[in-house]
Parts: structure tokens; C-alpha cells; sequence
């Protein structure tokens, strides 16, 4: 086992561990920073197979911008001041761990079974063959993506816009 | 280099705990949290099939950057929405946001 | 000019129609002289169309037929056209001699009337469709044209729409006939469909080669004679005809005497070769023509209106003409048909002339001794009875005479029999018609003091009508036909080409016995009611009340068919009405928005509004699909 490989089975248990933490947590706090890691365990990922540019972007807007959006919405919507216990799970937490366990299973069962072809090794990706393909093949994707993101920015205004009266 | 399944299964592992935290959990942020985890997942899944599968080796970084484009989107609209049902209902538990029924 | 113009004898009044129905009313003196004009033209054009026809020998045949009326593909080409031959002469004949005098006839009969220029409108639409009708020569068009005569004469029977009992009786014509129409259009169809054409020459060709299936043609004929029984007014569709007196009495003269009850009879003779083609039709026609002459023969010995008498007659004389087309002779049918379309409007016109003169009073019981006072109008009536009665030399004998003859060669002595015992009833109850109207004393002396003859205006077209019933009946004759251009009379001129001309000859012993018949009833009439006296009728009636009251209320048939309105129809229709209440309405409609109300309110409780339960139903669906999808894949 080269030590890629084993730094790669580090990051992917760390993945798993921070994942679950999300998701397991009681305290809402814990899984934002649960979530962190976990991003970064992607962005690490995306080293391993040598797209350095996405993992940067994975690192910045993921790791930034995102955690600290839903930090801060986290502190907005601080419930229950008085501090009383809520449970954190719903009443379908069985159901839930049922669907979970079961679309793991199927998931990791087809992608052991299935047979993937000739597979090749990861190799560097320039960040200009990335950009050239986004600006030139994707240009209209990515014109509209960037109208998507600016109606999202109007929308949410107005969402969380304090109204008259209020 | 590890093989592919690997990383498949890693994502699995992490759409599926998503999956979990989707339905079990009961505070609208944490599932807009799991929902990362979700898109996560899908793009680990995306990149892992181009750099092994794809000769070309590009689309799958291309993908990427539109999920968390998109994604990026979703999480500020959503919590939008979040403090909004806060601000209206004083709480964040998607359990009793339940009026648009019968 | 020639036959080919002869579509302007149609054109022409249909045109003075639109003009009158639109301008009539700003019209001086409503537009009358419009349309005796325009039938005046159609009289004369007809003349122009007659002389060329005679004087082009072996002249049958359409003139007009490549207009193209409606193409739908190469399956369905439509085309009209005129179709010229002797019998289309002769309807052409008879419709314009009588919508003519009728025309006049109105001017005074129908003075200050309201809707004058209305009345005169729809007789023109009326002689249009009626001359279109016989110039058809396709089974589509004389549809229009029969449909088109049926609505003018629903609109003339109604004429006076503010009595109740005339817009009863059009009603009455128009349904009982549309019952007859259903059937017409039925046949129509299956002769198309049969054939793949409506033009009758064809379809007469089509069957002749044998084209066509026995029953297949036998139902498609009966079809067919549905609607002639129904147009003719015969057994069991004879009810509407007495009903249509309602209408004006020119009216009556034109449409339900001389012409459109005459359509029936004409379609039946313009298809006769296909009905000889279809076993056992013709034995159909001639039983339907036997039991209308007798039925109606004994329903008109016990009315006492004057009008329905004569209406009454005008159906048994249609069973004549029907019986001579089942032994096979259009010519003796259409013979008949013209010789008792001159004096059945006769007839018609000189009881108008009663009824205008008396102030609309057409009982018999407050008739009577009429002659001194209206001499004209009773001469002619006078002709046109002993006409209508058969003697000799009237034009009645010679044609009736020449359906006893045909109808002894074809069906035997027994048929002949009953037609006769009719004839025995027409001159009976003709002749006491007569007396009761015009002889003896006056029953009713107001009625009669205030009684004058009508003016020229009326007695001319009566005049000229009995002129006709006295000679009409001469063109069967070799040398009048031979004069008047057609060589050996009428019964040569119209002939089924495979059967060849009916030779026409005198045997005096079918004469006399035609003669015995006529007068029988006529000398019987005479005894009992000579003088206007009717102490024997009131004691023969008395001593039969069973009898009588049987013919005074006409069989029963009205009762009869109101009874099977009330039971059957009405009894279908609270079934139907119960199917549709509770199958249809309230399972089907309700039934189905109640299933739908129900389950709805059922499954609402699935939309709990909670987001956990619907991300929870996606999950699964997911799941499902893809444990499918594996499945399926193995």
C-alpha cells in the first residue's frame, strides 16, 4: 500500500466520521462544524484525483461561504431562548434509519458489482483546459448559472426583507 | 491509486447518511445541511467517474462547479426561507411548519 | 329555348318567393300579380318545354347532368341534374295548370286576409319545389324538393297560426309525414350504398343488371314507400290529410289534392322498375292502395264537413293511383293522377267558393240548396263530382276505368272487387255531398240568405278546371294523343322501357261494369238524400249506431294512435326517463364525483404537510425504483 493510498483511506474515514457527525450531532452548532470537515475531506478528494482547481473552489465556497451562510442563519434562528430540550429527531427516525441503511447498501452493492470499464488513472487537469472548456463548450450554462445565482440573491432579499408592520 | 469503487462507495456512505439526516432530523437548517452532504456526494461521484472512466477527463470538474454553483444558490434562497418561517412561527422545526394540508 | 331551360320553370317562382317573403309586405296589394306572373311564366315555359319534347322523337332522358354539386374524393361525386320524360310532362302539366288557377283563385278567395303577400310567397316556394321535385334526377335532390314541399305545406296549413286547431293539425302533417321521411332517407341510403350513386337512372340500370340482393333491394323499396305512404297520405299515415282542412282552401285544391300528396305516387312511379325488381313489393303497394281506397271510403260516408269529405276522397283516390302502379302501369297511375288532379282541385276550389261565399261555414248541416243561389260554382262542382264519381264521359270514368282493367290483368277479379266496392263509396258519399250542399232546401236560412256568387276572379279558374275535368280524360285516346302530339294517348306515352306501352282499347264490358259502380252508389245517394232530406241517413245511422259511430270518428284512428302515444311512447319514456335518473344521473354523474368526493376525502390524510413525511415518500420512491431496476436487470 503506497502512502498515497494510505492517506487516502485517512481522509475518507475522516469524511465518514464528520459526515455522520452532521447528521448525528444533538447540537445543531456541533454539525456546522462537523460540516466543515467534511467539505474539506471532499476538497481533499479532489487532490487525490488531481483536479487541484475544484478543490480550491470546494475549499473557498464550501468551506467559506456556505459554512459561514448557515452559521450565521443558525444564529438568527437560535430557538427556544429559555433553553428547553427539544428532541433533535422526528418520529420517523426508524423509517429514516431503514431508508438510509438500506439505499447504503444498494448503492455500494451496485457500484461493487458493476463492471466499470477500462479504468484509467486519475491525471492532471490544467485549470485552463477546466476554463476552457466552461467559457467556450459551457457558455451558456454558465451565463445562465450566473443569472440563476443573481435572481437567488434578489430572491432571498426579499425573503428575509423585515416588512412594514412587522 | 485506489479503485474506483472506493470512491463510489465513500459517496454512498456520505449520500445515504444525508439521506438520514434529511429525514430523521427535525431543524430546518440541519437539513438544508444534509442536503450538502447530498450534493457532495453526487459531485465526489461525478469527478471520481471522469478521472477513471472519462479519456477526456474534464466534464466531471465542469459538473462539479455547476452543482456548487447551484447549490450555492439553494442554500441562500433556503435559508432565506428558514428565517423567514422563524421569524413567522418563532422556530425552526419543519415539524411544525405543517398547515399547507387538508 | 328548349328542355334545357326547363330548370327556369323551378327558377323563376323561387325567385318571385325571395322577392315576396322580403318586399311582399311593402308590395301593393301584396305582390299577388307577382306571383300569378311568375307561375303564369312557369305555365307558358312549360309549353316551350313540352313542344320540344315532342317534337324530338325517343326524347328521355336528362338534359342537365354534369352540375356539379358536391365532390368528396373519387368515392363520393355528386352531381345534379334535370331529368325529362314523359312522366316528369306530365307532373310538370298538372302542378302549373293547378298552381296557376289556384293563383287566381287566391286573389279573391283570400281577400284582406292577413299575410296576404305571405299566402302568395309560399305558394311560389311551394310550385318551385314541387316542379324541382319532379325534374330530379337524383334521389338526393328530390329529397331537398320533398322535404322543402312538406315545410311549405306545414306553413300553408298553419296559415291561420292563431287558431289553435291549425297549428294542432300542421304539427299533425308535418310529424306524421316526417315519420314517412325517416324512412324515404333510410331507403335513400341504402340504394346509395347499394349502388354508389343517388342518380335514379343508375340505380335503376344498377338493379336492373342485378346488382343489388333481393332483400337488401326489397327492405331499401319499403323503405322508400314509406315515405310515398306518408307524403300520399295512405293507411296508416292517412291522418294528417283531413287534419291539413285547417289550412286555406286554395291550399288544400293545390297542395293536398292535386300536387304534393301526389309526390308519393310520382316516386313511386319514377321507381317502379325498381320495385318490379324487388319480389313482392308491388303486391305491398297494391294492398296499402286497396286498404286506403276502402278505409277512407267509409270514413268520408259519415262526415258531414264538406272539406274533409273531399279530403277523405282525395286519399282513396291516391289508393287508386297506388293500386295502378302495383299492376305495374305508371302510365294508367299517372293518368289518374292528372285527371283527378283537375278535378279534385275542382272540387277543392268550388268548395271554396262555398266557403267564401257562405262566410266560412263548410258543415254540410247548415248547407244546402246552394245551386240556385251560386249557379257557376254548382254546375262545376256538379262536373267535378260526377267526375270524381266515374261516369262517363267525364275524365274520372276513363281513368278509373283503365285501373280496373290493368288491375284485373295483374292481380285478379278479387282486387278488383274491393277497389270497386270503393268506387261504389266515392260515388255514393260524392253524390251526397253534392245534394246536401247545393240541392233540396237550405238547411240553416240565415246562411243561405246571405249567400252570392263569387266573382270571376274565382269562377273563372273554375270554369277553366271543369273545362279539364270534362275533357282531360280524352287523351287517353290514339287521335287526341296522336293531335295533341303524343301518337296513341296517354297510356302510350308513359311506359316502363322494358315492358313496352300499355296499349290502350275500349272494351265495353269493363265500361259498364265501371259505370254499374259509378252509378250504383250514386242512385243510392240519391235516394236517401234527395232533397237535402237526411230522415233515411238519420234512421239507417240510428238503426247501426255501432257503424256509424266507427266511420263518424274515422275507425278510430286518431284515438288509436293518441292511445299508443299515451301508453307506448309514454310508458317508453318513463323508462327512459328512470334510466336516466338513476343509471345515468345518479350513478354515472353524481356516482362518479361521489367515488371521486369520497376517496378524496380519504386520501387527503395522506398531505399531512409535514416536509419529513414528504421527503420520506420520495426517499422510498427512489428506493422502489431502484430495487426495481435492479430487479429488472438481474
Amino acid at each position: 500500500m503506497t502512502a498515497t493510498e494510505v492517506l487516502w483511506w485517512i481522509f475518507a474515514a475522516a469524511i465518514v466520521v464528520t459526515s455522520a457527525g452532521v447528521v448525528f450531532s444533538r447540537s445543531v452548532l456541533h454539525s456546522a462544524i462537523f460540516l466543515i470537515g467534511s467539505m474539506a475531506g471532499v476538497g481533499a478528494m479532489y487532490v487525490f484525483l488531481t483536479v487541484e482547481f475544484l478543490a480550491l473552489v470546494q475549499f473557498l465556497i464550501y468551506g467559506g461561504a456556505v459554512t459561514v451562510l448557515i452559521l450565521l442563519a443558525l444564529m438568527l434562528t437560535r430557538s427556544d431562548p429559555s433553553g428547553r430540550p427539544e428532541p433533535v429527531n422526528g418520529s420517523q427516525l426508524p423509517f429514516a434509519l431503514l431508508v438510509g441503511i438500506s439505499l447504503v447498501t444498494t448503492l455500494a452493492a451496485v457500484a461493487i458489482d458493476t463492471v466499470w470499464g477500462a479504468p484509467g488513472e486519475p491525471a492532471n487537469v490544467a485549470i485552463t483546459t477546466v476554463s476552457d472548456r466552461m467559457f467556450q463548450a459551457f457558455g451558456v450554462p454558465f451565463i445562465l448559472a450566473s443569472a440563476l445565482l443573481l435572481v437567488a440573491l434578489i430572491g432571498a432579499i426579499i425573503l428575509a426583507r423585515q416588512e412594514e408592520g412587522e | 491509486m485506489v479503485p474506483l469503487e472506493n470512491l463510489l462507495v465513500l459517496s454512498a456512505i456520505m449520500f445515504s447518511l444525508g439521506v438520514y439526516g434529511v429525514l430523521a432530523r427535525r431543524n430546518a437548517v440541519l437539513i438544508l445541511m444534509s442536503v450538502e452532504l447530498m450534493l457532495n456526494a453526487v459531485s465526489l461521484n461525478f469527478v471520481a467517474f471522469a478521472a477513471y472512466l472519462d479519456p477526456d477527463k474534464v466534464l466531471g470538474a465542469v459538473f462539479a462547479v455547476f452543482i456548487i454553483t447551484v447549490a450555492a444558490a439553494e442554500v441562500g434562497l433556503a435559508l432565506a426561507i428558514v428565517i423567514r418561517l422563524f421569524r413567522n412561527r418563532a422556530t425552526s422545526n419543519v415539524d411544525e411548519a405543517a398547515i399547507m394540508k387538508w | 329555348m328548349g328542355a334545357e331551360e326547363a330548370w327556369l320553370l323551378a327558377a323563376i317562382p323561387a325567385g318571385v318567393f325571395f322577392v315576396l317573403a322580403i318586399f311582399g309586405r311593402a308590395l301593393p296589394r301584396g305582390g299577388d300579380y307577382l306571383g300569378v306572373a311568375a307561375i303564369l311564366s312557369s305555365f307558358v315555359l312549360f309549353f316551350v318545354v313540352l313542344a320540344d319534347f315532342l317534337d324530338t322523337p325517343g326524347k328521355i332522358g336528362p338534359v342537365i347532368n354534369d352540375v356539379e354539386w358536391s365532390n368528396i374524393g373519387e368515392s363520393f361525386d355528386l352531381r345534379m341534374g334535370i331529368y325529362i320524360d314523359p312522366i316528369t310532362i306530365t307532373m310538370f302539366a298538372v302542378i302549373t295548370t293547378v298552381a296557376l288557377m289556384v293563383n287566381i283563385f287566391s286573389i279573391g278567395y283570400m281577400k284582406g286576409e292577413p299575410r296576404y303577400y305571405w299566402f302568395f310567397a309560399v305558394l311560389q316556394l311551394f310550385a318551385a319545389s314541387m316542379l324541382m321535385l319532379v325534374m330530379a334526377d337524383n334521389l338526393l335532390l328530390v329529397y331537398i324538393s320533398w322535404e322543402l314541399v312538406g315545410v311549405c305545406s306545414f306553413l300553408l296549413i298553419g296559415f291561420y297560426w292563431e287558431k289553435r286547431s291549425a297549428t294542432e293539425a300542421a304539427k299533425k302533417a308535418f310529424v306524421t309525414t316526417r315519420v314517412g321521411d325517416v324512412g324515404l332517407l333510410i331507403g335513400i341510403i341504402m340504394l346509395w350504398k347499394a349502388t354508389g350513386t343517388f342518380n335514379i337512372q343508375e340505380i335503376i340500370h344498377l338493379v336492373e343488371e342485378g346488382h343489388v340482393g333481393q332483400t337488401y333491394l326489397f327492405a331499401a323499396v319499403a323503405f322508400v314507400f314509406l315515405g310515398c305512404m306518408g307524403k300520399s297520405a295512405q293507411v296508416p299515415f292517412h291522418v294528417w290529410l283531413p287534419d291539413a282542412m285547417e289550412g286555406p282552401t286554395p291550399v288544400s285544391a293545390l297542395i293536398h289534392a292535386a300536387t304534393m300528396v301526389v309526390a308519393g305516387v310520382y316516386l313511386t312511379a319514377r321507381l317502379l322498375p325498381i320495385f318490379e325488381y324487388a319480389d313482392g313489393a308491388l303486391l305491398m303497394v297494391t294492398i296499402v292502395g286497396l286498404i286506403t281506397a276502402l278505409l277512407t271510403g267509409f270514413i268520408a260516408l259519415a262526415q258531414t264537413d264538406i272539406k274533409k269529405v273531399l279530403a277523405y276522397s282525395t286519399v282513396g283516390q291516391l289508393g287508386f293511383m297506388f293500386v295502378a302502379l302495383g299492376a305495374g302501369q305508371p302510365a294508367v297511375a299517372m293518368f289518374h293522377l292528372m285527371t283527378h288532379a283537375f278535378f279534385k282541385a275542382l272540387l277543392f276550389l268550388g268548395s271554396g267558393s262555398v266557403i267564401h261565399a257562405t262566410h266560412h261555414n263548410q258543415e254540410m248541416d247548415k248547407l244546402g240548396g246552394l245551386w240556385k243561389k251560386m249557379p257557376i260554382t254548382g254546375t262545376t262542382f256538379f262536373i267535378g263530382s260526377l267526375a270524381l264519381a266515374g261516369i262517363p264521359p267525364l275524365a274520372g270514368f276513363w281513368s278509373k276505368d283503365e285501373i280496373f282493367v290493368v288491375l284485373n290483368e295483374e292481380w285478379g277479379i278479387w282486387a278488383v272487387a274491393l277497389l270497386g266496392l270503393s268506387a261504389v263509396m266515392t260515388a255514393f258519399y260524392t253524390t251526397r255531398l253534392f245534394i246536401r250542399t247545393f240541392m233540396g232546401k237550405p238547411m240553416d236560412q240565415h246562411v243561405h240568405d246571405h249567400t252570392h256568387e263569387s266573382g270571376l276572379v274565382m269562377t273563372g279558374p273554375l270554369m277553366f278546371l271543369a273545362f279539364l275535368a270534362v275533357t282531360a280524360g280524352f287523351v287517353v285516346f290514339h287521335g287526341v294523343g296522336k293531335g295533341l302530339g303524343f301518337p296513341g294517348g296517354m297510356t302510350e306515352f308513359i311506359f316502363l322501357p322494358h315492358h313496352g306501352p300499355h296499349k290502350y282499347h275500349f272494351d265495353a264490358a269493363w265500361a259498364l261494369a265501371s259505370v254499374v259502380m259509378g252509378g250504383t252508389g250514386l242512385l243510392a245517394a240519391g235516394w236517401m238524400y234527395w232533397g237535402n232530406s237526411t230522415a233515411k241517413s238519420t234512421q239507417l245511422a240510428e238503426s247501426q249506431p255501432g257503424i256509424y259511430d266507427l266511420l263518424r270518428n274515422k275507425f278510430y284512428f286518431d284515438e288509436l294512435y293518441q292511445a299508443a302515444i299515451d301508453r307506448g311512447m309514454l310508458g317508453f319514456s318513463y323508462v327512459v326517463s328512470w334510466f336516466d335518473r338513476y343509471v345515468v344521473n345518479d350513478t354515472g354523474v353524481d356516482g362518479s364525483a361521489q367515488v371521486t368526493g369520497f376517496s378524496g376525502g380519504v386520501l387527503k390524510y395522506l398531505q399531512t404537510g409535514r416536509l419529513p413525511n414528504y421527503a420520506m415518500a420520495v426517499a422510498m420512491g427512489v428506493l422502489a425504483l431502484a430495487v426495481v431496476g435492479l430487479v429488472v436487470r438481474g
